[in-house]
């Protein structure tokens, strides 16, 4: 039996549990090297403190340790049935933002941590609203420290019932709650006796039913990424890297942006050639004609090639320190691409928390913000959008020292930018089923 | 609790990730270099740029020699050096070594003077702008934090509290403030994953990885400060079965990554790999 791999990342906000159920995750799936184990109890024993021993396991930074704070993302991997699970901490404290997107940027799917007795927080709202932003469809609610309120079940119905309006309003209506312990492990691994009255599936079974592992999608159209052009002997290499599709050997092919066709002579790998490769696969090409290939390029077939729009609309999320202004001149970095973009419009500002949208069109977003551009490439530049292609509906904005910006493509070719600022501002998360502009 | 068993389709996976890691490392940096111990993870690695640029690397591989390696690691590095036609850099602190540094006096700083400043002054002379190394995620709580792309300042220190964003395969850009960038390509590999990959491309082991009177090296570091496990696994297949079932953290025999507390949060934060 052949397991799949899910990268999964723990949201929520600070002590809502997210470091105590992945101590608790690792222990009950018997993933902690027993050595491991007697270091902790070790330290415990000097410290004297048992309340934090599962989150203990993962915080290996001393000043974590000290401050009980979670500084950074991990990737500790634990096994279920099913799944070979890779779970990401995400810090729940409000300055570290950066480092939650960048783990929350690898997630296949989400587990929203909220604590029974506190209830929907800021960061509750602002983390999985961020997911959802970056494209994160799976996501499933642990409603943990059920042991502080005796495991009633009248608690949980009432955290259910605040839940509810919350996700719907982030796009995630219909998401499955699970109350669990994290602390005491009770419906984490194993179905809690002390809730009968919870019918569902423990949290490790419902991730197992629910989250399914990103399908390569081979039946797209081609969509490949040149990384690099190789010069051995007397050929060009041109070395790429397989987005979706099929790429098959003595197919015509396009060169995108620039618009050059050729043949695929050759399709190369180590020690070998192949007849065809698939989503996911790093190949060399040789083409039949000389052609001006170079990093940044789309290759595609001449039916569904991939395009160059003259703009498109995305939807970004800004981190600390940056702001992106009207008419500014970005620079992002799109699959292999870098190219430098300007701002046309900036049509929504939406406030992470308190999912509140800017009257009119604010002319800036500032730190921390989430909005809506409108985007014009300076150079070509091929764009998709999200949903049809995620590698190449995903970018980055570069600042002077380094991200400061991350970005979903929402819509390409937007003829009309104040038609289409007219209709989405105001429309909230129904812009998701939104007409066409 | 059985563990399924891996199939090619999963080594697969995360051997194209790692390949379209180094190249597009090597698309971003003018002049980088490997780090290559000859322990299983950094020849995994190797291998794995030897597939990347069909064959030759375009870059050199380093090997950095403490003069207290188990002399079998010496023969292995030679003679495969060879056999893969790789540019190996042997590189040594003599002036530490001369002054009679040794971890019976001070561990923290024999790991620092013979490994880490030895580095330093390479890519001081060298002004290699990447390194590649072979360090993974599960090896130990303070890796588990690093970055496909980690850069290090003009101190060579690693700022983990402070790491630039990197999203999805967006890897951190090249940038003058940063001396350099160490790139990590078997990052999201587990050990067990790595025997897995030995077992199956029948890559040369290091012959002090199998058992030798019931003990054997789960981990080679420098002969003084590395212990042996008991173990009767004698052949690349022994060894993953054993590991399938062992609970025994990979680096047990590793002598830096106990002794004072902190001390591998330390000897990172000072750059060491």
């Amino acid at each position: 039996m052949s397991l799949s791999k899910i990268n999964l990342v723990v949201i929520g906000h600070k002590d809502h549990g997210k470091s105590t159920l992945i101590g608790r995750l690792l222990y009950d799936s018997k993933s902690i090297p027993e050595q491991k184990l007697q270091e902790i109890e070790a330290e415990l024993a000097k410290a004297g403190d048992e309340s934090f021993r599962f989150a203990f396991l993962l915080d290996t930074l001393e000043e974590e340790r000290r401050g009980g704070l979670t500084i950074d993302i991990m990737q500790t991997p634990f096994k279920s049935k099913k799944h070979v699970y890779t779970i990401i901490d995400c810090p729940g404290h409000r300055e570290f933002i950066k480092k939650m997107l960048t783990g929350a940027s690898q997630a296949d799917a989400g587990v929203l941590v909220v604590s029974a007795s506190e209830g929907v927080q800021d960061q509750t709202k602002q983390h999985a609203f961020l997911v959802k932003t970056l494209g994160i469809q799976q996501l499933i609610v642990a409603v943990n420290k059920m042991d502080q309120l005796n495991y009633k079940e009248s608690k949980f119905d009432e955290m259910r019932e605040k839940l509810q309006p919350v996700l719907k309003a982030l796009g995630y209506e219909g998401a499955r709650m699970v109350p669990i312990s994290a602390f005491t492990g009770e419906n984490v691994f194993t179905k809690s006796r002390k809730m009968e009255w919870y019918t569902g599936p423990s949290l490790i079974d419902l991730l197992d039913e629910e989250v399914k592992p990103s399908t390569r999608p081979v039946d797209r159209p081609l969509r490949a990424a040149v990384q690099d052009v190789y010069e051995m002997g007397n050929e060009k290499v041109i070395v790429s890297k397989i987005l979706t599709g099929m790429l098959e050997q003595g197919r015509a092919i396009v060169l995108d942006p620039s618009g050059e066709v050729a043949e695929v002579e050759r399709i190369q790998t180590f020690g070998r050639d192949l007849v065809k490769a698939e989503s996911g696969d790093s190949v060399g090409l040789v083409l039949n004609r000389p052609v001006n290939a170079s990093r940044g390029q789309v290759i595609g077939y001449p039916q569904d090639r991939a395009r160059a729009p003259k703009s498109f609309v995305a939807e970004m999320i800004v981190f600390a320190g940056a702001t992106v202004k009207k008419d500014e001149a970005l620079t992002i970095r799109l699959g292999t691409a870098d190219a430098r973009c300007r701002v046309r419009e900036v049509i929504e500002k939406i406030d992470p928390i308190n999912l509140t949208r800017a009257a009119g069109s604010p002319d800036a977003l500032a730190a921390g913000d989430v909005g809506k551009l409108a985007l014009i490439p300076l150079d070509p530049l091929c764009v998709e959008k999200y949903s049809d292609f995620p590698e190449l509906g995903r970018f980055v904005v570069e600042g002077k020292s380094g991200t400061v910006a991350a970005g979903i493509v929402l819509e390409t070719e937007v003829a009309d930018v104040e038609c289409f600022a007219r209709i989405h501002a105001g429309l909230g998360d129904r812009w998701r089923a939104r007409p066409a502009c | 609790m059985t563990v399924p068993s891996i199939d090619d389709t999963y080594l697969d996976a995360l051997e194209k990730r790692s390949i379209a890691i180094i190249r597009e490392a090597r698309a971003q940096f003018k002049n980088p270099a490997a780090l290559w111990s000859t322990g299983k993870d950094s020849t995994a690695t190797i291998w794995l740029c030897k597939k990347a640029f069909f064959g030759k690397l375009p870059f050199p591989v380093i090997h950095l020699d403490t003069g207290v390696k188990f002399p079998e690691i010496y023969q292995f590095r030679d003679t495969l050096a060879r056999e893969w036609d790789l540019q190996l850099i042997v590189a040594k602190n003599e002036e530490a070594m001369k002054r009679g540094v040794s971890p019976q006096k001070d561990r923290l700083e024999c790991c620092t003077l013979l490994k880490t400043q030895t580095l330093k002054d390479l890519l001081v002379k060298e002004k290699y702008d990447a390194l590649f190394l072979a360090i993974r995620r599960d090896e130990h709580g303070i890796r588990a934090k690093e970055r496909y792309y980690s850069p290090r300042d003009d101190n060579f220190r690693w700022n983990y509290e402070n790491q630039p964003a990197e999203m999805w395969d967006l890897y951190v850009k090249p940038s003058e403030d940063f001396s350099h960038m160490r790139v990590h390509p078997i990052l999201h590999w587990t050990e067990l994953n790595v025997w897995q990959y030995v077992q199956r491309e029948n890559l040369p082991i290091n012959p002090l990885y199998f058992a030798k009177d019931g003990k054997r090296y789960r981990s080679l570091g420098c002969q003084p400060c590395t212990v042996p496990i008991e173990s009767n696994a004698s052949t690349i297949d022994e060894i993953v079965k054993e590991l399938e079932i062992s609970k025994i953290p990979e680096r047990a025999g590793r002598a830096q990554d106990k002794e004072k507390a902190y001390m591998m949060q330390k000897l990172r934060s000072l750059g060491y790999m």
